[in-house]
């Protein structure tokens, strides 16, 4: 596994051996069962997150990925101190977090696109206010801090609108303002883009790079859109089936788990099935065929090689070599887990 | 062992609780208000007797009077109202039965899980209190249709007074100022005999008295002869006018609401 | 200093959400007069037929009226909409918003208990004042000072009891959602209109050691009355110590029980 560089100065985040298991009763089907179960209740263990390993440097970007259910959240939901372990310890800022202190509870901050922070039914201003209130933000750097933000995320026109009838994007804004109005040192984020579109995905994207360079704000970022990753988060952190698989950089992930190189070949003339094709070269597997076009799967070793021999082999119009789109990688691994 | 063992037949027992909880509670809720006046006359009639009625008489009419406001109790809000206020009501119009066999169907099914849970408890409270009741089968026999009418005056009252959703969403306010006015008029907070000579004469005039107390105090013998029948008369004439102003706003309501379009 | 500042902001924020709905008002008048109404009717009806009742008279029973509306907009003031933004129908733990709560720099259950203000209770408030006023203007005596102390501690004291009450049905939230004790409760509250007098002797018991309703209404009453006795005051203050201790115990162990057990 590839580590990052440890400095002289030690990281802000440290979690090692962070463990979570859950009891779930176990409730059987049909009456002579259920009554066993009265008198002798089962429980199954469920572990969603199994003794990881990692640090992390104040100002990183780190993109914590994984399937449904592979512990991320859990995982994120300990480092705020949500929820306490089964076991393992975790540092960061100097704290720990499901102790829960609240000079550590000032220094971060969660944004969790699924839910929302703001009060409804009035203009997202009061809420801010009230969050201010909560944090004890002293008046004059809430201002400062305040405008900074509005600017940023050029929220002018959003500020007086009652929040229940700001759009799904205006609402994420006054999510991100409202949790970065204390200026924590870290910003948990919960799939932040969840059913944004494009261009508002963009906007925020460019906001958190933007902000994280410009503060040093540690971001921890989880999200299902690739996009989200590969534009932010130079670092990322796969969890599968609540273990710690690859810490590194993404690309370093899909070439060493998909050591493939995807050939797409524009054929002469149009084969109609996977058959017709003539015999393929060892180690070439057909990913695709539509039309004319085919899609051929090769070990990344063999690539120049297989690529030579079939251009003898077939009949070919156009050639290009190309890294496995990450979409399919994290497919690839998600359906299969990593070797 | 044997606290995990509780704490699953805690947990079946909740789960089924909670379906049958919610009306439950409801019944429970109907219920306060004349316990509280049971308890609060009966005390204060003591040994002796409140315009003649004695301790055990107090008690034997609240009683009653929990049954018959529980057979009585319109739903209709429920049930019509609010169907029109959330805009449901193009389901049920579609259907080529009217729409008040919907709201009848509601009523005795919701009326039987109520009684189950009301009538042990009134047994309880009856064993405990010794309610004393002249029981004379005359009684008995014009109870029946005295209490049958009530439950119809009732119900097509509030059906009436729900249609008019039809108009404005906010005439549930309506419903607050109803209920004060059965809670004071209708035999709660007092026998109607009891009350002061200006709210008795609204209460004789008015029809709340004969949606609940009228019932009870058939029953319960303190009615006879001229009393009886004017009550009757009363009743009958409240019934057919709540009849007609179903008719009425449900006709006009109707016709406003699908020319609105729903 | 901050806890006051922190209680002001929240009571900016529920104004401002408040008056965002303007159409209830009528309404919620409304009810509130009718509720008014038919309280005094009722003991007007009732002591319009008897002097006394176990030693309560028409004023002193209105005083006990007076009480309970003082009480009951109080709970509505805060206590009750705090807590029901945390444990209630459409609350926080119900969508999950908890999560934000307990990421707060500030104590969850000072958070959970004065975070949402209705002000519309105000006027109940100055309704039920106005109804003990004119109570102790009707029993035509002097309210002695002890009268108006003690009166203020049994008051304070009732509605610690009917905090702590409410916080522990609150907290039961984290073992078991839709617990509807809440409603039972508000149920047999109703009872705490009428003193404790004039409810038979097993009731009374029921009413003072295991739902101490009497406690909450009927004491103070007494105390404003000046019939305090030295016992009832200290059950008040002694019940009141131990049921807000013992309830923010359970609701410190439901938070530790989310911390551990949600997902």
């Amino acid at each position: 596994m590839i580590q990052p560089q440890t400095t002289k100065q030690s990281p802000l985040i440290q979690v090692q051996n962070l463990t979570k298991t859950y009891r779930v009763p176990i409730r059987p089907e049909g009456l002579s069962a259920s009554v066993k179960s009265l008198l002798h209740p089962q429980y199954s263990q469920v572990t969603a997150v199994n003794g990881i390993n990692f640090s992390i440097e104040a100002g990183a970007m780190v993109g914590l990925i994984g399937p449904n259910g592979a512990g991320k959240t859990t995982t994120l939901k300990m480092l705020s101190g949500l929820l306490h372990p089964s076991a393992g310890t975790a540092t960061v800022a100097g704290h720990i977090p499901w102790q829960r202190h609240p000079d550590y509870l000032r220094r971060i901050s969660m944004v969790m696109g699924n839910k929302s922070q703001m009060l409804w039914d009035i203009p997202p201003l009061d809420s801010f206010r009230v969050l201010g209130e909560v944090y004890a933000v002293p008046g004059a750097d809430f201002r400062r801090t305040l405008d900074e933000l509005i600017d940023l995320l050029e929220m002018q026109d959003l500020l007086a609108k009652p929040v229940r009838n700001l759009s799904l994007g205006e609402r994420m804004k006054c999510e991100l303002t409202a949790s970065l109005l204390h200026r924590p040192a870290v910003l948990f984020l919960d799939e932040p883009t969840l059913g944004l579109d494009v261009s508002m995905q963009l906007r925020l994207r460019r906001f958190l790079a933007e902000y994280n360079q410009r503060r040093g704000v540690t971001i921890i970022l989880t999200s299902h859109y690739m996009a989200d990753v590969l534009a932010l988060c130079p670092r990322v952190i796969l969890i599968h089936h609540g273990q710690l698989v690859y810490d590194g950089e993404l690309n370093g992930l899909a070439r060493k788990l998909a050591p493939f190189k995807m050939l797409r070949i524009v054929l002469s003339s149009e084969v109609v099935a996977p058959e017709d094709l003539p015999p393929l070269p060892a180690g070439a597997e057909v990913a695709a065929l539509e039309g004319n076009i085919l899609t051929l799967r090769v070990p990344r070793a063999e690539a120049p090689a297989l690529t030579a021999r079939l251009l003898q082999t077939l009949a070919v119009a156009d050639l290009t070599v190309e890294d496995p789109p990450i979409e399919a990688v994290m497919d690839q691994i998600y359906t299969e887990g990593a070797a | 062992m044997m606290r995990s063992g509780f704490a699953l037949m805690r947990g079946l027992w909740l789960s089924w609780l909670q379906y049958r909880s919610f009306f439950f509670i409801l019944a429970f809720g109907w219920m306060i208000a004349p316990l509280i006046y049971l308890f609060v006359w009966s005390t204060a009639a003591g040994d002796s007797s409140i315009a003649g009625l004695t301790r055990g008489e107090f008690v034997a009419y609240y009683l009653v009077l929990i049954i018959v406001n529980q057979v009585t109790y319109a739903q209709t809000n429920w049930t019509v109202g609010d169907l029109i206020r959330y805009g449901q009501m193009n389901q049920v119009l579609l259907r080529p039965i009217p729409p008040i066999f919907d709201a009848l169907a509601s009523e005795f099914a919701g009326k039987v899980v109520y009684l189950v849970f009301d009538l042990p408890i009134v047994a309880l409270l009856a064993l405990i209190l010794r309610p004393e009741m002249d029981f004379q089968l005359v009684n008995a026999l014009a109870f029946i249709p005295a209490l049958a009418l009530a439950w119809a005056l009732r119900f097509f009252w509030g059906y009436a007074l729900a249609l008019l959703a039809f108009w404005s969403t906010r005439a549930d306010a309506l419903l607050t100022l109803q209920d004060s006015l059965i809670f004071l008029l209708a035999g709660q907070v007092a026998p109607v005999a009891l009350l002061p000579a200006g709210m008795q004469l609204a209460a004789r005039i008015l029809p709340f008295r004969y949606m609940v107390a009228f019932p009870v105090e058939v029953l319960t013998g303190h009615l006879a002869g001229a009393d009886l029948w004017l009550g009757f008369a009363a009743q009958g004439s409240w019934l057919i006018l709540a009849f007609v102003l179903y008719v009425v706003l449900w006709r006009t309501g109707l016709r406003r609401y699908t020319a609105v379009g729903g | 200093m901050r806890p006051l500042h922190l209680i002001a902001a929240f009571m900016r924020a529920s104004f401002q959400e408040e008056s965002a709905y303007r159409a209830n008002f009528f309404i919620s008048l409304l009810t509130s007069l009718l509720n008014l109404a038919t309280g005094v009717l009722g003991i007007v009806v009732l002591f319009g037929q008897i002097e006394m009742v176990q030693g309560w008279t028409l004023a002193a029973t209105l005083a006990l009226l007076g009480v309970y509306l003082t009480v009951s907009a109080l709970r509505q003031l805060f206590i009750g909409p705090s807590l029901e933004a945390l444990a209630g129908m459409d609350g926080e733990i119900w969508t999950g918003a908890f999560d934000f709560t307990v990421l707060r720099p500030v104590d969850t259950q000072f958070l959970a208990s004065f975070r949402k203000w209705r002000w519309f209770a105000v006027i109940d408030l100055l309704l039920g004042v106005g109804v003990l006023v004119v109570a102790v203007v009707l029993l035509e005596v002097s309210l002695s000072l002890w009268q108006i102390l003690s009166f203020l501690l049994t008051l304070f004291a009732g509605m610690s009891i009917l905090y702590a009450i409410l916080l522990a049905f609150a907290a039961l939230i984290f073992w078991s959602p839709g617990v509807l004790f809440t409603w039972i409760f508000d149920g047999i509250f109703q009872m705490g209109r009428y003193p404790l007098g004039m409810y038979p002797g097993w009731l009374k018991l029921i009413l003072t050691w295991v739902v101490p309703v009497g406690v909450i209404t009927t004491i103070p009453a007494e105390a404003l009355l000046g019939s305090l006795t030295p016992t009832n005051l200290l059950t008040s203050l002694g019940l009141a110590a131990v049921l807000v201790t013992a309830a923010s115990i359970l609701f410190r162990i439901g938070l530790r029980r989310y911390a551990s057990a949600s997902s």
